[in-house]
């Protein structure tokens, strides 16, 4: 009796989590197709795999105006330049508010946290309009600066809590040693914070990485990224089936690798540190 | 506490290693703030010089509009049923994988894996897979004799409001259930066998433990979920862009809209303000919540 319930309850997770999977699959499977049978019905299962969309759609010679290979540099480099200043900013700011007592420190925490409330679609619009007037439409700090903004709460409240966690008395001996506290902060500190700094910067590129509305409202072909480039699969004469499953099957692969190589702090990045 | 020049010096250094993030998160949040206000109290010419001040005329007009005031309902139903949902399966599938399977390690791995997909490339695949021509969602149903018709998925209000639930609900019911699977592995184990000594079966020992001592994971859950299904953007105009009609129009594809496409600044403004105090007062409640169920808010 036992043995039987907790057969059906594996056979059940399974079910769900294989079910789950299928659109993730999907991506996979219809990316090695050749374009020729991918929208075919009844869909054909049988068929000798090509790597021909791929080539297709990273060397250009798919139907959109750029080539996806320079989408994805694109979007390396806004992803790499947002989580750099978000942690060049977040890192000291998580200190500070961890460990230093001044008035004004819960307030400005809280309000930090508040900030996670404030909605793209609504900064986009002034962004938007003052990136036009100055110029600076379809550059990079137009998507750097908001996309390390939006990931600053969490890099700054995660960082927080791993702050707190780093016993005080190691720091009280550096600066019975005399050192500084931008020492103590460099040298003492951060090494101890590696792994927060670490899961916190890959939850910062997953988010520009992904990012959509910002990139699609303020790029062109500058610096436009990889997911406005994917939605351009889709045109008036239909989704490209083979084309956009290959573009997002490069685009998403990185992103999955990290979820796994960070599932263990996967939580405690998406809960702002509050969950361990 | 320390002394007066000592607390000097300790405010000094607090704000100034604060400084640069607070500069960064001021100019996306405070100045686009300033800048809707004053947009929101002008008619905007972005190309010529008629920029002018009309009072409160585009407040009454985004608020007089039954499409616009529609976007808040469909907003709040959304976030509502998206977050409900969620809560309920994520806590499902967390007790499922909260026995210790041998696999259990790889099934969290596999289970994760919608988190990563970018939102964009999610709402491709749902719309191409729930297309009724070529989609496998109904040639599947349609096959196997659940239905006897192709299912118009996206061209039928309420479809299309299964749809963007259901994308939501994919792309997201692995975030809650990896917060109360750490709850459940958190639950310390004492008390679970003195219950079960005292002869109470799973229901009580689910309603008298384990639930009480999920609360405050499912509270986080709760305030972390609701304040990124506000946000969404990107999943929906994708999928359904708002359609059929307006049905699925959320105020985040609204303000894009009137904003971006047709350059109507002055009533994205206003709209974009309202908003804002829609969502200040909600963010209220959920720090309430958070401070009430958590303790993470504590110093």
């Amino acid at each position: 009796m036992h043995r039987l319930s907790s057969l059906l309850l594996r056979t059940l997770i399974w079910a769900v989590i294989l079910a789950m999977l299928c659109p993730v699959g999907w991506i996979v499977l219809t990316s090695i197709k050749p374009a020729d049978i991918s929208q075919s019905l009844p869909p054909v299962w049988s068929f000798t795999p090509t790597l021909r969309n791929y080539a297709d759609v990273l060397t250009g010679s798919s139907y959109t105006s750029q080539v996806f290979a320079t989408l994805i540099v694109h979007s390396a480099i806004v992803t790499a330049l947002a989580t750099l200043l978000a942690l060049l900013t977040g890192i000291p700011a998580a200190y500070s508010l961890a460990r230093i007592r001044f008035r004004g420190r819960k307030f400005t925490a809280m309000w930090i946290l508040s900030t996670i409330m404030f909605p793209p679609a609504v900064s986009v619009i002034p962004v938007f309009i003052l990136a036009s007037r100055l110029g600076l439409m379809d550059t990079l700090p137009v998507l750097v600066i908001p996309y390390a903004a939006f990931g600053l709460p969490m890099v700054i409240w995660m960082l927080r809590s791993y702050v707190k966690q780093v016993p005080f008395e190691i720091e009280e001996a550096a600066m019975v040693d005399g050192a500084s506290q931008f020492v103590i902060l460099r040298r003492v500190v951060l090494p101890l914070l590696m792994p927060g700094v670490v899961a916190a910067a890959l939850l910062m590129a997953m988010l520009a990485w992904n990012e959509f509305l910002f990139a699609l409202a303020l790029t062109r072909s500058a610096v436009k990224t990889a997911p406005v480039g994917i939605s351009e699969f889709t045109n008036m004469y239909g989704t490209q089936w083979g084309d956009m499953t290959a573009a997002a099957t490069v685009t998403v692969a990185p992103i999955l690798v990290l979820t796994l190589v960070l599932r263990r702090r996967l939580v405690a990045g998406l809960t702002f540190g509050a969950v361990k | 506490m320390p002394g007066g020049a000592e607390a000097r010096r300790a405010a000094y250094l607090g704000w100034g290693l604060l400084s640069p993030a607070l500069v960064l998160l001021l100019l996306m949040t405070a100045v686009p703030t300033i800048y809707l206000v004053y947009y929101s109290l002008h008619h905007v010419d972005l190309l010529g010089p008629g920029t002018h001040f009309v009072g409160l005329a585009n407040f009454r007009r985004v608020l007089s509009d039954p499409e616009i005031l529609r976007s808040f309902a469909v907003t709040i139903l959304f976030v509502a049923l998206a977050v409900a949902i969620e809560i309920g399966l994520g806590l499902a599938i967390a007790l499922m994988l909260a026995r210790r399977l041998p696999e259990t390690n790889l099934l969290t791995a596999l289970f994760i894996l919608p988190l990563g997909v970018a939102p964009v490339v999610s709402a491709l695949v749902f719309r191409v897979l729930l297309d009724p021509a070529y989609g496998w969602i109904d040639y599947y149903l349609q096959s196997w004799g659940v239905i006897s018709q192709p299912i118009d998925w996206l061209g039928d209000p309420l479809n299309a409001w299964i749809a963007i639930i259901g994308l939501d609900v994919w792309q997201w019911t692995p975030f809650v259930a990896l917060i109360l699977l750490a709850g459940l592995q958190a639950i310390p184990q004492d008390p679970v066998e003195a219950a079960r000594l005292d002869g109470a079966g799973p229901v009580a020992l689910f309603w008298h433990i384990t639930l009480p001592f999920l609360r405050s994971f499912i509270a986080i859950a709760m305030v972390f979920r609701a304040i990124e299904a506000f946000k969404t953007f990107a999943g929906v105009e994708v999928l359904t862009g708002g359609g059929p009609g307006s049905t699925t129009e959320l105020i985040n594809l609204d303000l894009y809209r009137l904003a971006l496409q047709d350059f109507d600044v002055g009533a994205a403004a206003a709209l974009g303000f309202c908003f804002l105090v829609l969502l200040s007062v909600v963010m209220q409640q959920m720090l309430k919540v958070l401070g009430r169920n958590t303790d993470i808010l504590e110093e």
